[in-house]
């Protein structure tokens, strides 16, 4: 490939202003992974903005003592905005965003498995941003912390529209996330270019991809939650409402699930990108490619199990502590293994220390910091002392900040000319650097101190106390540095876009296949593919003399499964957390029988008839399948007919169910078993009316002729969904109607 | 009594269960010599009089439910897998191959051996009666190998791609956490024999007052451990999958997902 030419020839495509003047609309409706990556970024950049004017204001209110810039009330609505923003808005969609454009072309694909679904996911960030947005013009932003601790967060205590704006909106961008996730994972399994093994993933692809199956675990559960908390805001449940029998501790457990998880979300993708950038800037292969690759399953595992070292102080019990204290600390270990990875990679290589490489050791030294005062954060009496002290806002600032946004910082320099076919100035960048780094630290350093000094975190402001005053001061200042880096950034960015110096296809003669394209990438991303035998082909084209060592078998032939079933899969595995988590608030309020109705009162003879109903129409869709195979067009219509039918005639004795306990006066406020029967059984049902939908929509194809020249992945796909459906009232069936029956 | 009286004690050296681990021992040197990995296999077994003769023993034996909660995870993870391992790697099944080394069979092992003997009836039973406590520890043994078999079965052949060994890995250790939640935070005993236990030994006193373990806080731990420590175990064995698969040239990781 000429790299020139073709380059010339992109760049006149894509900058020339006539020639792109048909691309305004094309934004909106586009399904091009680059440009809805692109999308990601300048929704994330923009409320970057809005988040950090918002911290801003706080900073300020607490730059003096007894200060009364601010109200007390609009400082927790700004608190909890600025985190709910920063994680959901900010974070997930720039790393969703880098994801989106680098990871399709890390593997040689010309676009995601399921490029509409991608701008689905995308317009998910501005539709939750809006929404989350929209509360403070229908009665004030949300004022209970981006954790919505209960009761805090229910209406008795939270009348306002606030938190169910917060919880619709978090809700909205959970799907979006899920899907995205469901994509990445479809992505890497199906869509892979010949000779792209797994085994010779690029890291950033592998540790997203490991980054996909948190997400489709833990985003879930906190929907699930989320459902629950609106079923008590709307519907008068009682999840959460101690007094009314519910329990608080378990909105906890619930969110803290998601919540853990969710910081190794958002800092697998940082380790991702570090682990690119920090070989190319030292001209050496990554140190230890297996262990890094190994170590991100082992804490994807373990995140999911260290949630409760966040609840060492609601007073779990001695046990409890003690095991999540000894899982918490264990997660140190790889993350140690990486740092030390990364740091190796750097000895005896030949550093260039351009801007990518300095955010990278930047990230390095900040995030060793971060990950010591977390691991004292896993021994419980310390934890016990600092927890809602400024202590922990200064560590988990140096997750966030320190880490991610550094490495995000670096990335953005990193893949830039890539995606603009410009450089960002260096200059510029090193101003946003230093900015940056003394800001940052001027910042978060001395809220450790403060926080021991045992000043707590939620408060509007201070009493003058010795030490406080100057500390918070300086804090403040810091603010104004990394205000400054913002804005170097945005210009940066803006300038660069039109008048940066040109790069080059490659331009930090790097080894990935992102690089192997023009920049910026074509529609297809290729037009041709550079053999690849090992985890850095540029590499190998380079060097023909001493190529890296093929990594597997010699060959270029990979088998790729369908991508409709992996995707289905998926999906169905993130519904499964979302009704494990229903089941078990189920079993969990089961045990403890409140005053008024019981399961006792459910007609478990006539749910059972129902059962075998909904049993029998797996077995029918089965039938259909097999019909589909054998080109029986009639079979199979028949069979897919019968199966709506047996799927309809269960709805219809739900329905019915559900109508004789409203005669009775039994609704979902009546008391819990009421809520989590209705919850429960409620959005099994959905799934179901859902799934009936899609086998109408299935039948009316088939009876067009759709599937008389196969395509059965399609359809089978569709059938696992409503197999899956079947196995969930399993479980319900076990846990709501046959439980009581054996006590 | 005290601890180090208990201790000392408390081992109760079952005539049966040393000459079956003997002619055990036997066995193995006369079919496999020193063809396999005996030091694995006298792991095996001495993790197997841990659990069945140790003071561990005496205590799951009515007194702990957390004691039979480390009791049966010696049982069903820990000596099945050091058996398997311990197997010459040309060792195969003799016949029938598809019947018991079916993966979903192997994962249902597993996770039933869990689930099962903590329905509260059979845990109960287990507890209180000689003979269903025989057939638990037996069961346990042999579930336990059916699940490690698509790890750890000697032949290459026979196991899993290391891919598709992970999946089968992790969503047991989901299953089986999800039963560790349930056991550490329901308030009715799982097992109501572990309330009141029967002092034989005269270590209730100990238990309850030296140790500080109630019989809430005992069912407590009893489900972390399912809950935590078991995870570990599955965690290092997907760790162990993903070396054999980063090592192996031969591995054919693309076959994982079909």
């Amino acid at each position: 490939m000429n790299g020139t030419t073709t380059t010339a020839m992109f760049r006149a495509a894509i900058l020339d202003p006539a020639k792109r003047a048909h691309y305004r609309l094309a934004w909106l409706s586009t399904v091009d992974h680059k440009r809805i990556a692109v999308l990601y970024l300048l929704t994330a950049l923009f409320f970057f903005v809005v988040a950090g004017v918002e911290a801003l204001f706080m900073r300020l209110q607490l730059a003096l003592p007894n200060n009364h810039f601010l109200h007390p009330d609009t400082f927790n609505q700004l608190f909890t905005m600025h985190g709910t923003t920063m994680i959901f808005l900010v974070v997930m969609p720039v790393v969703f965003g880098f994801v989106n454009y680098v990871l399709p072309l890390q593997i040689g694909a010309r676009d995601m498995a399921f490029p509409r679904l991608n701008a689905f996911g995308f317009w998910c960030v501005p539709f939750g941003g809006i929404l989350l947005h929209f509360s403070v013009l229908a009665g004030g932003a949300p004022a209970v912390g981006w954790f919505a601790y209960a009761p805090l967060s229910e209406t008795p205590y939270s009348s306002n529209l606030g938190v169910d704006y917060w919880a619709i909106a978090i809700f909205v961008l959970g799907i979006g996330s899920i899907s995205l996730a469901v994509n990445i994972i479809a992505t890497v399994i199906s869509c892979r270019a010949p000779g792209m093994t797994m085994r010779r993933l690029p890291l950033f692809t592998w540790i997203n991809f490991v980054n996909a199956f948190i997400i489709i675990f833990v985003l879930p559960v906190l929907n699930a939650g989320l459902a629950m908390l609106l079923i008590d805001r709307l519907l008068e449940g009682h999840f959460f409402l101690p007094a009314r029998g519910g329990s608080a501790v378990l909105w906890q457990h619930i969110f803290w699930a998601f919540g853990h998880p969710e910081v190794y979300i958002l800092v697998l993708p940082a380790f991702g990108m570090v682990s690119e950038m920090i070989p190319v800037f030292s001209r050496k292969p990554i140190f230890g490619y297996q262990f890094v690759a190994a170590s991100s399953v082992a804490i994807a595992v373990l995140s999911l199990g260290v949630w409760g070292h966040h609840m060492f102080t609601v007073g779990m019990g001695r046990p409890l502590d003690l095991f999540f204290a000894i899982s918490s600390l264990l997660i140190a270990i790889p993350t140690g293994v990486k740092v030390l990875n990364w740091s190796a990679t750097m000895i005896g290589g030949r550093l260039r220390l351009q801007v990518p490489m300095l955010f990278c050791i930047a990230f390095l030294i900040q995030f060793l910091c971060a990950g010591i005062t977390g691991i004292s954060h896993a021994v419980v009496p310390l934890d016990w002392q600092t927890k809602n002290s400024y202590y922990l806002v200064a560590h988990f600032h140096f997750v966030a900040v320190g880490a991610i946004v550094f490495a995000v910082l670096g990335a953005l320099q990193y893949w830039f000319p890539k995606m603009s076919g410009r450089f960002l100035s260096e200059r510029l960048g090193r101003w946003t650097f230093w900015l940056m780094v003394i800001g940052f630290n001027m910042t978060f350093i001395i809220q450790h101190f403060l926080g021991l000094l045992g000043m707590p975190r939620r408060v509007f402001t201070y009493p003058d106390l010795p030490h406080f005053t100057w500390m918070n001061m300086l804090s403040t200042i810091g603010v104004f540095f990394m205000a400054a880096a913002a804005l170097i950034l945005v210009w940066n960015l803006v300038v660069s876009f039109f008048k940066g110096k040109l790069a080059t296809d490659n331009p930090w003669n790097a080894w990935t296949l992102e690089w192997a394209t023009t920049s910026p990438p074509p529609h297809e991303n290729f037009h041709a593919l550079p053999p690849i035998r090992s985890r850095r082909p540029l590499w190998d084209i380079a060097n023909p003399d001493r190529p890296d060592p093929i990594v597997g078998e010699n060959s270029s032939a990979i088998t790729v499964p369908d991508k409709n079933k992996v995707g289905m899969l998926t999906f169905i595995l993130s519904e499964a957390g979302f009704f494990m988590t229903l089941v078990l608030a189920y079993l969990f309020f089961y045990v403890h029988p409140q005053p008024g109705p019981t399961p006792k009162e459910l007609d478990v003879p006539r749910t059972l008839i129902f059962s075998v109903c909904l049993f029998a129409s797996s077995f029918t869709f089965w039938r259909s399948e097999i019909a589909m195979s054998k080109r029986q067009r009639v079979s199979m219509l028949g069979w897919l007919a019968f199966t709506v039918v047996l799927g309809g005639i269960f709805l219809v004795g739900q329905g019915t169910e559900y109508w004789k306990l409203f005669k009775t006066g039994v609704d979902v406020s009546t008391n819990l078993f009421a809520t989590t029967f209705f919850t429960l059984t409620g959005f099994h049902g959905l799934h179901v009316l859902l799934g009936l939908v899609a086998l109408l929509i299935f039948l009316w194809l088939a009876w067009r002729g759709d599937f008389a020249s196969g395509r059965e992945s399609a359809f089978e796909s569709a059938g696992y969904y409503w197999h899956f459906v079947d196995v969930v009232w399993v479980f319900v069936l076990l846990t709501v109607y046959i439980l009581p029956l054996l006590r | 009594m005290t601890t180090y009286q208990f201790l000392t004690t408390a081992w109760e050296w079952n005539p049966t269960l040393l000459l079956i681990c003997s002619l055990a021992i036997v066995g193995y040197f006369l079919a496999f010599g020193l063809r396999g990995q005996p030091a694995y296999f006298v792991g095996a077994l001495a993790i197997l009089l841990l659990a069945l003769v140790s003071p561990l023993s005496a205590l799951a034996d009515g007194y702990l439910f957390s004691a039979h909660m480390v009791q049966h995870i010696l049982l069903v993870l820990i000596v099945p897998a050091l058996s398997l391992l311990s197997l010459p790697r040309s060792l195969s099944l003799p016949r029938s191959r598809a019947t018991f080394t079916h993966p979903l069979i192997g994962w249902v092992a597993g996770v039933g051996a869990m689930w099962l003997w903590h329905a509260p009836a059979l845990c109960n039973a287990a507890t209180t009666l000689k003979a269903v406590s025989v057939i638990q520890t037996i069961s346990l043994l042999l579930m336990g190998s059916v699940f490690w078999w698509q790890v750890l079965a000697p032949r290459d052949a026979d196991r899993l791609s290391p891919l598709a060994g992970i999946v089968y890995l992790f969503t047991a250790c989901t299953a089986c956490s999800i039963l560790g939640i349930i056991l550490t935070f329901a308030p009715v005993s799982v097992c109501p024999a572990y309330q009141q236990p029967v002092d034989r030994l005269g270590i209730l006193d100990v238990i309850r007052g030296r140790w500080g373990l109630t019989s809430e806080r005992d069912q407590q731990i009893g489900g972390l451990l399912m809950w935590v420590p078991m995870c570990l175990i599955y965690l290092a064995a997907i760790l162990a999958q993903l070396a054999r698969w980063q090592s192996d040239p031969s591995a054919h990781p693309e076959k994982s997902h079909a």
